[in-house]
């Protein structure tokens, strides 16, 4: 049709959208590195998991999912999708939180922060996947 | 640990606004642009707000 823009089209061949999903959920930036975007891929990759760190080394706790208590749960949400780095402080015993702590409340937010920015992070992979940018 | 407030926020900031930066746009100078919009938004609402509160605590 004239005057209408054109559209960006998926590509023909390019890795399962669901392997996509996983990669890019499971480590911060693989997703995008997967897709060829390397530079955001590690810029991801290196700041989502600094935060994660810094928030453990704030003494922020990983949520339990606590359903009775709906902020809890949402903030235990938060924290697994950061991925493996949640996973691994989980396995290791790490972000057990110590209120008492003056930065406990930063470290919360340093943690829960940085697995909702890698859950748009996965939003955005999506879209490079899907060829919409 | 670091225990300076202001440290921690502007430090939360900058990792939101590189994020956000590169999730928003797909230039270089479009990403530090938007990086330094978020990072100067959210310093300067916390700033405000702890103004607001000192005059008006709840």
């Amino acid at each position: 049709m004239a005057g209408r823009t054109p559209q960006k089209t998926a590509p023909k061949s390019g890795p399962p959208i669901g392997l996509v999903y996983l990669a890019a959920w499971l480590v911060p930036g693989l997703g995008h590195l997967w897709l060829g975007r390397r530079e955001k891929g590690v810029v991801f990759f290196v700041a989502l998991c600094a935060m994660f760190a810094i928030g453990l080394a704030l003494d922020g706790r990983l949520f339990p999912f606590v359903w009775s208590e709906p902020l809890v749960a949402l903030a235990a949400v938060a924290d697994v999708a950061a991925g493996l780095p949640y996973l691994l402080a989980w396995l290791a015993g790490a972000g057990v939180g110590t209120p008492a702590a003056v930065s406990y409340e930063y470290g919360n937010t340093f943690l829960i922060t940085a697995g909702l920015l890698n859950a748009l992070v996965v939003i955005d992979a999506h879209d490079v996947a899907r060829g919409r940018k | 640990m670091v225990e300076s407030h202001f440290f921690l926020m502007v430090l939360f900031s900058t990792l939101v606004g590189v994020v956000g930066g590169m999730l928003l746009k797909d230039t270089r100078k479009d990403q530090v642009r938007a990086a330094g919009v978020i990072v100067a938004w959210l310093v300067g609402a916390a700033v405000v707000a702890g103004w607001v509160l000192r005059v008006f605590p709840l």
